[in-house]
């Protein structure tokens, strides 16, 4: 299955990210723009679809709803231009930690 | 200590064996999903031997292709380097194939972006671009590689820890409630089966006795 990436991410993000060959490049302003986009990149069967971290701070419960249910779509959050948000705790780590129940040393 | 039964349950042989066959299923259940939730966890490190570090190498990738495209705006104009990045060809081909590890379906990327293109193949021209619009164009590249990678390692994370936490709290139900309830009705049907049987005994006993006396 051949299967399709997008980038949804602020101006600067996807015009990098065109220079680096993903051509499926749609540049948002606000969250209400991105909130509507990311809705219809799911519905397109994009299978991949590369946000920026603040954009998905600001729609969590609309990617929950999306990544919880199925394998497809993937939604990768990347840091933007000015780096990436320093959280108290990383989502991941903290997964982890209940999973396994101990800390583990990253 | 007030030991836990299943309500409403006659003391009858039938019932006894009903509920010995329960508990020969409930154990078996138990012990498979313990083998289940160990593959899991199993599979859950190696996937972790993969994800560490593999989020920095995203950053500091992206830092460096973030970096470079700035001064490429700054030295061509923001509208050039849009203008080059329209012309930009194509270059990433995933297929996205899944793999099952008990019964949780996990993504597998195969991502087709391996050789580095040379300047040619981008397809913007050479007349207006600088060499720092390249120089960001391969950082990019790289780091579309690395993100893939990474969305795949996380969100098979994602989906095996979801499982991880069902099959432990299944085990755990059945370990320290659904068997030991079980066990404990079985025990009280068993009393109370032989009780009965004592009392008829010792009617029957009675019985005898006062046949004789007559």
């Amino acid at each position: 299955m051949s299967s399709q990436i997008a980038v949804m991410a602020d101006q600067d993000t996807v015009t990098g990210f065109r220079l680096g060959g993903i051509k499926k490049g749609y540049p948002v302003q606000n969250m209400e723009e991105a909130d509507k986009t990311l809705r219809k990149l799911v519905k397109e069967d994009f299978s991949i679809i590369i946000i920026t971290e603040k954009i998905g701070d600001g729609l969590r419960s609309t990617i929950d709803q999306f990544t919880k249910t199925s394998a497809l779509p993937m939604i990768i959050e990347i840091p933007d231009k000015t780096g990436s948000i320093r959280r108290e705790s990383d989502p991941m780590s903290e997964l982890i930690k209940r999973v396994i129940g101990v800390e583990m040393v990253k | 200590m007030a030991q836990e039964m299943i309500e409403g349950i006659n003391p009858t042989r039938m019932e006894l064996l009903k509920l010995k066959d329960r508990e020969k299923l409930a154990v078996k259940g138990h012990s498979l999903l313990k083998e289940k939730r160990n593959a899991l966890i199993m599979e859950f490190f190696n996937i972790l031997e993969r994800v560490k570090g593999s989020r920095e190498n995203v950053e500091k990738q992206l830092a460096k292709a973030y970096k470079d495209l700035a001064t490429a705006q700054v030295t061509m104009g923001d509208l050039a380097v849009r203008k080059a990045s329209l012309a930009v060809k194509e270059s990433v081909e995933v297929d996205i194939d899944s793999r099952s590890v008990m019964g949780v379906v996990v993504p597998v990327i195969e991502s087709k972006t391996t050789e580095t293109r040379t300047m040619v193949e981008r397809g913007y021209g050479f007349v207006d671009t600088s060499v720092k619009l390249d120089e960001a164009a391969k950082n990019f590249e790289e780091s579309i590689k690395l993100i893939i990678e990474l969305g795949e390692i996380e969100k098979t994370i994602l989906l095996l820890a979801k499982e991880i936490e069902s099959t432990k709290r299944r085990v755990n139900a059945l370990e320290h409630i659904i068997i030991p309830r079980i066990e404990n009705t079985v025990k009280y049907i068993e009393m109370r089966l032989e009780e009965m049987e004592r009392e008829n005994f010792v009617r029957l006993k009675m019985i005898k006795k006062t046949m004789e006396m007559e």
